[in-house]
């Protein structure tokens, strides 16, 4: 180990500084642009496995950077993501009925040999024979639909420069491509800095327009289940915006402060959760004592959401390790707040070695539409949800990572982390329900393998 | 409790706090040797970070903070 | 004393070109208020004339270009800035990142802003100090930090100066030593007032250097073999004041705007090329009392002389 600052580090930083003032030893005569810097190319795998079958997914990423001269920086990312095994449909176990789901598996909107489709009095809402395929929950068991799987690619693009003494500007874009969704983005962002670069100051904006085109078409959010209320692609749009401020406290630490605030509006609802309905005694609701087709709903979340957050990140030097830790209040208008705490320490265990140990604690509260089912006597709300994301609940991570340096600014580095979900509202007190889940842990996994490089 | 109003408050006020106090807050240019060090960059790790934005945006109802973070999925 | 002849450069300055008894050619000018020599060990006069128009031209340009004397001066442009951005070339451009790296370095004690505390402190052998009021006033207009230099562009606050003066003859010593070696395959030594670089050594072994007695020119206290390399000195015995027995030397603290006490008369350091030695033993004047101890720290061959 040999980790300790040499003692004349004073004489070989002058002499790299001489090095770079006298060589090329030829005539100054014309003004040669900055030297590009190399690719820095940042290459990643990422395995991530949930438990009892739940979704699965290999995503590989690259993310490359250039320095093209005088700080115009130039940055790609590219991932690719495929995504299989059982989703949580909202619906919640039952204790001694199979239940019966369907998963489209096609356009409902694709000429078959028979009418799939048709047109309701509205004009736009299809009532639909969509492809399906059926799967079947066993009783006590939650309803996961096996037959969830998408793939995503997606590419960033981004570019930052001076545009003038102390101010650098950035734009980027976004687009990605799902089988059920499209998303295509754009940011621009302006920082300054001051007290001798001790302090940033930046804002940025951020524009999203994304498209949802569910499999089977998109429900109509709240309704039955099985009249497949359906309607083609929707949207949805987001405007975001960022205040930031970073600033060097001591020689040790630097911290940063952002507040961003950030509007959706459109269609928000997810297109394959459902929610159960069940009588008194805690069965699903009987369909032959109501108007309703099917004891389930269709999801419908609000047609906006404003959310807010404020971020404190911290580094600091501790001798040779480093320690990050953050912290972030977040909060929006279906009621979710949520605070986050991040712990991450980097200890260099030989000249080329290093362990990162990371902790992460999340907490959310539920959105005020939430439910873990729905109640029969009730009215059925406007906005419903029993989306396992939309519950309070708390998560934790642990993990860490190694990495070892291979010279030439080449770094290869695994990551082996576990998640963990814990639903603050699981059971029920109503006689048919008592002792299940109907809200169970979620537990992955998380594998990665990184590859930093330069050429 | 956060709302805009008070978030922005306290962003302004730790905002004006560290802009005049720079006579005490932040360092000399040769007291940078630390900050310089790769790991002591803010965005040290891009690609992870986007990875844990992307992951968590597709399992938690909040996101972002840091940046523009984990959008543009369907997975939420 | 041999053949003698003068060469002349296109700066109109024309150095002295004199075969030496020791089979060496020496070649010698006036620039930058010092001496200039170029030592060449042939017998090729007409290549040692054009050398030594080479050599001429250079530390000619050098201090046209860096000298804050000339109006025309890079460096005047920018002390007449005013605090708006200027755009610099790439050769200014290097030795502005050069001279923050030595900020940096130094800890903030090398700043090639502190030339303004000439305007109060005269090192002339006299008592006139100047009053401490006098030398605070000042000290807003000194720092680098203060200077916004993001290459290639510099911006430095109303009222404050940059001076090359610390780095200037060094490097003109590397670049000449450089434009020569590019053409000459011989041994070649470049002395500008004191600070020297060579290449190669001369067919008798090494090249002979003599450290000057302090306050006695061309009088040696010390003689030095250097076959490669380079020797810079710091500290001038006629630069200070003498006050209630207190010597004070020229080299000025810039964070206090006062000399710094303790340091050698004169530190002599040897390095690979004339900059880096010139540097370390500015750098040492700068600790004081603890220049040699620095230099030591440093592994760097020095020749300190106390008075």
């Amino acid at each position: 180990m040999q980790l300790k600052t040499p003692a004349n580090a004073l004489r070989l930083g002058l002499m790299a500084a001489t090095c770079a003032l006298l060589s090329p030893p030829t005539t100054h005569a014309a003004d040669a642009p900055e030297d590009d810097g190399p690719w820095q190319v940042d290459a990643g795998l990422l395995y991530y496995k949930e438990n009892e079958g739940r979704v699965r997914t290999i995503e590989p990423v690259v993310n490359v950077r250039r320095n093209l001269g005088d700080d115009h920086i130039v940055g790609f990312n590219f991932a690719f993501d495929s995504l299989s095994g059982g989703s949580p449909n909202g619906a919640i176990a039952a204790k001694s009925k199979i239940q019966t789901f369907a998963t489209p598996s096609g356009s409902s909107l694709t000429p078959g040999s028979g009418p799939q489709t048709y047109v309701s009095p509205s004009g736009n809402t299809y009532t639909t024979l969509a492809k399906v395929t059926l799967y079947t929950i066993q009783p006590g068991a939650l309803p996961l639909d096996p037959n969830f799987h998408d793939r995503r690619i997606s590419f960033d693009a981004n570019w930052s420069q001076p545009v003038s003494t102390n101010v650098k500007g950035t734009v980027g874009g976004h687009i990605s491509d799902e089988l059920d969704f499209d998303s295509l983005a754009v940011n621009g962002a302006l920082s300054r800095d001051f007290n001798a670069k001790n302090s940033t100051v930046s804002f940025g904006m951020n524009a999203e327009l994304d498209k949802i085109k569910a499999i089977g078409g998109t429900p109509v959010g709240g309704s039955d289940y099985a009249q497949l209320l359906k309607t083609g692609s929707k949207s949805k749009h987001v405007i975001g915006g960022l205040l930031g401020l970073t600033q060097v406290i001591s020689r040790e630490w630097v911290a940063q402060l952002n507040y961003s605030y950030d509007r959706s509006q459109g269609y928000l609802t997810d297109p394959y959760k459902i929610l159960s309905i069940v009588d008194s005694t805690g069965n699903l609701m009987a369909v032959s004592s109501s108007t309703a087709a099917s004891p389930y709903r269709f999801e419908n979340r609000p047609g906006t959401r404003t959310r807010q957050s404020l971020y404190v990140g911290n580094k600091v030097a501790l001798g040779l390790q480093t320690l990050d830790v953050s912290y972030r209040r977040g909060k929006d208008d279906w009621s979710v707040k949520s605070d986050t705490v991040d712990v991450r320490l980097r200890v260099p265990i030989s000249n080329d070695w290093y362990i990162e140990p990371h902790v992460r604690w999340y907490r959310q509260t539920a959105a005020e539409f939430y439910h873990l089912y729905l109640d029969q006597v009730d009215a059925i709300p406007q906005f419903m949800s029993a989306d396992p994301r939309l519950a309070g609940f708390t998560a934790t991570t642990i993990g860490f990572k190694v990495g070892v340096d291979l010279g030439g600014n080449n770094e290869l580095s695994l990551r082996l982390e576990q998640y963990q979900q814990k639903a603050s509202e699981r059971f029920s007190s109503l006689l048919n329900l008592q002792g299940l889940d109907l809200n169970p842990s979620l537990k992955s996994a998380i594998v990665q393998i990184g590859w930093k490089m330069e050429y | 409790m956060l709302n805009a109003r008070t978030a922005l408050m306290i962003f302004l006020v730790a905002s004006l706090g560290t802009l005049q106090g720079c006579s005490t807050l932040g360092v000399k240019p040769w007291q940078r040797d630390l900050l310089a060090r790769k790991d002591m960059a803010l965005d040290a790790n891009p690609l992870d970070a986007a990875i844990d934005d992307h992951l968590y945006f597709s399992k938690e109802a909040a996101s972002g903070g840091k940046g523009f973070g984990g959008g543009g999925c369907g997975c939420n | 004393m041999g053949d003698a002849g003068a060469a002349s450069g296109g700066s109109g300055i024309t150095p002295q070109v004199v075969r030496r008894d020791d089979l060496t050619v020496a070649i010698s000018f006036s620039a930058m208020a010092s001496p200039c020599e170029v030592l060449l060990e042939t017998q090729d006069l007409a290549l040692a004339h054009e050398l030594a128009g080479l050599a001429v031209d250079e530390a000619l340009r050098i201090e046209r270009k860096f000298s804050r004397y000339r109006d025309d001066s890079v460096i005047s442009t920018i002390n007449a800035s005013h605090g708006k951005p200027i755009a610099v070339d790439a050769e200014t451009s290097s030795l502005l990142s050069f001279a923050a790296h030595c900020h940096v370095l130094s800890e903030g004690r090398f700043d090639v802003t502190s030339g303004v505390l000439r305007r109060v402190w005269h090192f002339d052998g006299s008592d006139r100090l100047p009053s401490a009021a006098a030398v605070a006033a000042l000290l807003p207009l000194i720092g680098f930090d203060k200077v916004d230099w993001q290459p290639p562009n510099i911006c430095l606050p109303a009222g404050m100066e940059i001076d090359f003066g610390g780095i200037g003859k060094e490097y003109a010593v590397d670049r000449v030593l450089g434009l020569i070696t590019a053409r000459f395959d011989g041994a070649v030594l470049v002395n500008f007032g004191g600070d020297l670089a060579a290449q190669r050594a001369p067919a008798s072994g090494e090249w002979r250097v003599g450290i000057e007695r302090p306050g006695q020119h061309r009088s040696a206290a010390l003689l030095l073999g250097l076959s490669q390399g380079a020797l810079a000195t710091s500290g001038d015995t006629h630069r200070f004041l003498l006050r209630a027995g207190i010597r004070y030397s020229h080299i000025l603290d810039v964070r206090t705007g006062w000399p710094v006490p303790g340091a050698p008369a004169s530190v002599t350091v040897a390095a690979g090329t004339c900059v880096e030695a010139g540097m370390l033993a500015t750098f040492a004047m700068l600790r004081g009392a603890e220049a040699e101890a620095f230099l030591e720290t440093q592994g760097a061959r020095h020749w300190a002389l106390r008075l």
